[in-house]
């Protein structure tokens, strides 16, 4: 096991190394000149060649990129270009805050409704429940963002009167129900349907009528046996869900007026805001890296025979 | 020199669902006078007992706080409440006194000599002084700040010229008499100089705030308005406090909170979460209907003096060519779109000139709907092939969404009667502007212009001088020129305006642009607390007279 985890955690920087390098080589070929946006309207030639000096953007590709990775691991990714005099981490860290928090909120919504509603689908199989809630599932699945948000604006914003329709001011702030239940609503049907699988497929194991036939209680057999095991293909997809969970966002933060990371991005991207683009991509990255090896080794740790494999 | 993106007017007019910009721009440059469900109410602001309160709004995240750089509707409508200059424009569009107390015109009328009133204070508690005002407009002069309105606005002072080319560091037009008293030279007499004064880049600035706060001075700006900034986070809000120190009637409110973060104008209106909204199209009939209740917040907006157009660079091909620029403009139906697109809440533009606005003549005549002329133009023309034709991007302001339902009309109008197609881009706003200005752009849409001030010139002159700045498209026309040169020294009103008229309907001809829609007039919602709210046609300080009604 403690092999296993170290392997995997050396393999973390190489995989951020080769994800910022091919960020940074997007950030010196992709399309427009970061000089240009720095000196705005009064761009010269003369001006550009001077500031590209100074920043030493005529330096060797590998030269910047290696000073790039070495300011980056001390948490300084440079200066914005649009917004001159601040840095991006000073323009970031607020921002992230909101979106994680919110990120947060969902992942819980989805968890909280998800798990246990696909568990009672598949443990109630084969009675009017189950179709019930899987064509539920189906819908909230189906349903887009842009329309469960003015959705839930209507009935319980305007009609109900019982949250705001915009803003943000924290976890537990009323301001952050409407905005998470949006962002969280297609992940409880996609662990609903997980957790609904994956429960009938443990279900159907030998062990579990081994269980039965040992006349251990079906309570006992269906919360510590069955519960147990279907949870762990679960916990695969909350690391993953990471990544889609992202789109949804944008749309969230900009109907609901959410000051988020998002919503930053897509202006950075359009203002060619080479700076802010590449430290959201390697955060992002290295997010989403890190949260696949806590999954991976959760997994480890849940399940003895991916530890049995490894250790051998 | 204003400009305001077609996007946010539309966003009026017919609906955008979730855009911030949308809804500030929509009444900040729409509307002249307030609708007469609030003329009845007590207008004046002046009860003390009404004092106080927050007003909300939603915005979008200003461009510059910088007066010297402004060059947006969003930034003016955010810096003309904090800063304040020599003159300002007042809600009737007359020019007022503003630090200044008073002033003195020689007799062959360009040397005015300003006397500043007494006592005046920056934010900070030190006094403002002629020096204040002589380091300001050097300033904006000053290569180094990288103004691209200085020249416009400032270009008819003498030495400003010599002080942006670098060639002297001190504008020599520009005296201190004494610390009360300065002096401006122009280099010859022209009707509209005081008005340009109103605009920002004439505004004070202190020098040590500026200088000691490097590139970001702005984020604690020493300030002369009526408010003062209170509080600016990015993307999510920015306060406006009241400024006890400014010279006039201070200002009722305690506080204006601007939300920058967007969300639904209409439904964060309906919740009270913002005092004041545009109405789109999709909302039209319902707020109308006498029985829902937001019909009793509704009035009427005036139109702002403003044009809506797609400006062609006729340096860059296939726009080189007149007769190709003209058929683009006869082939687009534009009282088609006025009616079908915008429910007739816009009035096609064939001339320059807003309706209403200083210098409107209808004698001029525009380039009308006529698809066979459209046709004929295009046969006669050097890009008639659709081989050899060089690809025509439209550049237009956005972050991803659709572009405007006008802009894919007319790319369909192009198509069907000439077969001309086109790609739309969209950039941020902001390098959107930067673009125009360093005149990259092919063709650019989803804009407009809105005056600054009430003459031909902030049109006519600005827009299609040959050597404007203003003149985003590098039109030239020798004639064109030389008769915006006479009407800018021209004494006698009438012969200056038929200048113009004259100018404006040789540049119709030559077809720089394809002229859009003007604004009519348009309907908001505004709660029945807030009080003393004026909408006017230009961006004027106004906020100082608005109070909520507890």
């Amino acid at each position: 096991m403690l092999i296993y985890a170290i392997k995997r955690i050396l393999w973390v920087p190489l995989v951020m190394l080769v994800i910022a390098l091919m960020v940074f080589i997007l950030g010196i070929y992709g399309p427009g000149d970061p000089v240009e946006v720095i000196l705005g309207n009064n761009y010269t030639e003369e001006l550009a060649d001077s500031l590209r000096e100074k920043k030493g953007l005529n330096d060797p590709v590998f030269v910047q990129y290696f000073r790039y990775i070495g300011d980056s691991v001390k948490g300084d990714f440079g200066e914005s270009y649009k917004y001159p005099g601040k840095t991006v981490s000073e323009l970031l860290a607020p921002k992230l805050a909101v979106s994680a928090k919110l990120f947060i909120i969902s992942i819980l919504i989805s968890t909280i409704f998800g798990i246990p509603l696909g568990f009672y689908a598949a443990i109630k199989q084969g009675t009017p429940i189950d179709p019930l809630v899987v064509s539920m599932t189906l819908i909230i699945y189906a349903m887009p963002v842009f329309l469960t948000a003015p959705f839930l604006i209507i009935i319980f914003a305007l009609e109900l009167g019982w949250v705001p329709v915009s803003g943000w001011g924290g976890i537990f702030d009323s301001r952050s129900i409407l905005p998470a239940i949006t962002v969280g609503l297609p992940g409880i049907a996609v662990i609903a349907r997980l957790m609904r699988a994956s429960t009938l497929d443990v279900l159907g194991q030998e062990f579990i009528t081994f269980a039965k036939a040992k006349g251990v209680s079906r309570r006992e057999v269906i919360y510590k046996h069955v519960g147990k095991n279907a949870i762990l293909p679960v916990v695969t997809v909350l690391g993953l869900s990471f990544s889609g969970m992202l789109g949804g966002a944008l749309i969230v933060e900009l109907i609901f007026g959410i000051p988020g990371v998002a919503r930053f991005a897509l202006d950075a991207i359009f203002s060619r805001d080479y700076p802010i683009i590449m430290a959201l991509t390697l955060i992002g990255t290295a997010t989403l890296v890190i949260a696949n090896l806590i999954v991976d080794l959760l997994y480890v740790l849940l399940d003895p025979r991916i530890r049995y494999s490894n250790d051998n | 020199m204003r400009k305001l993106t077609i996007v946010l007017i539309i966003a009026t007019i017919s609906l955008f669902a979730c855009s911030s910009e949308a809804e500030p721009q929509s009444l900040n440059e729409t509307q002249k006078s307030i609708a007469p469900s609030l003329q009845g109410s007590d207008n004046s602001g002046s009860s003390e007992s009404g004092k106080g309160g927050t007003l909300k709004r939603l915005w979008s995240d200003p461009p510059t706080l910088d007066p010297h750089l402004v060059t947006d509707t969003t930034s003016a409508g955010l810096i003309v409440e904090m800063f304040s200059g020599l003159v300002t424009l007042n809600p009737d569009l007359e020019i007022v006194p503003d630090l200044a107390e008073s002033w003195d015109l020689s007799e062959n009328g360009t040397l005015y000599t300003f006397k500043l009133r007494a006592d005046i204070k920056f934010s900070d508690g030190s006094p403002i002084t002629a020096n204040d005002f002589s380091y300001s407009f050097n300033r904006a002069a000053n290569p180094d700040t990288e103004s691209p309105v200085a020249e416009l606005y400032l270009g008819d002072i003498v030495g400003v010229q010599e002080v942006l080319d670098g060639e002297s560091n001190e504008i020599s037009g520009v005296k201190v008499i004494d610390d009360r008293n300065i002096q401006i030279k122009i280099d010859s007499p022209k009707a509209y100089f005081l008005a340009k004064l109103t605009y920002p880049t004439a505004y004070v600035l202190k020098e040590a705030n500026v200088s000691q706060g490097g590139d970001n001075w702005t984020d604690s700006p020493v300030v002369t308005g009526p408010f003062a900034l209170e509080r600016y986070d990015l993307g999510q809000v920015l306060i406006l406090k009241r400024n006890d120190l400014y010279w006039g009637e201070k200002a009722k409110l305690d506080r204006v909170e601007f939300n920058l973060a967007g969300g639904v104008p209409m439904a964060m209106y309906e919740n009270g979460e913002i005092d004041i909204t545009g109405v789109g199209l999709a909302d039209l009939e319902r707020v109308q209907d006498q029985n829902d209740p937001l019909s009793k917040d509704l009035i009427s907006v005036p139109p702002s003096f403003t044009i809506n157009y797609i400006g062609f660079n006729v340096s860059k091909p296939p726009f080189d060519d007149i007769k190709f620029r003209q058929a683009l403009n006869h082939a687009v139906d534009k009282q088609l779109i006025a009616t079908q697109v915008y429910s007739e809440l816009v009035r096609p533009a064939y001339g320059i000139l807003p309706p209403n606005f200083p210098g409107f003549s209808s004698d001029v005549k525009g380039l009308e709907y006529d698809p066979d002329k459209a046709v004929k133009l295009l046969s006669e023309s050097k890009y008639a092939d659709p081989e050899t034709r060089p690809l025509i991007v439209v550049t237009i302001p956005g972050t991803g969404g659709s572009p405007s339902l006008d802009m894919e009309v007319v790319a369909d109008m192009w198509d069907r009667v000439l077969g001309v197609q086109i790609e739309i881009q969209q950039v941020e706003w902001a390098t959107y502007l930067q673009d125009l200005h360093r005149e990259r752009l092919q063709v650019w849409g989803g804009s407009g212009w809105q005056a600054d001030y009430p003459d031909p010139q902030d049109f006519i002159d600005i827009l299609f001088h040959s050597e404007s700045k203003g003149n985003h498209g590098k039109y030239s026309n020798s004639q064109v020129d030389e008769i915006l040169e006479e009407a800018r020294i021209d004494q006698d009103p009438l012969t200056r305006i038929s200048k113009y008229n004259k100018a404006e309907q040789l540049i119709i001809d030559d077809a720089p642009w394809l002229p859009m829609w003007f604004d009519q007039e348009g309907l908001a919602l505004i709660k029945p607390r807030v009080r003393g709210f004026e909408f006017t046609p230009l961006i004027v300080p106004k906020l100082k007279n608005v109070y909520i009604q507890n």
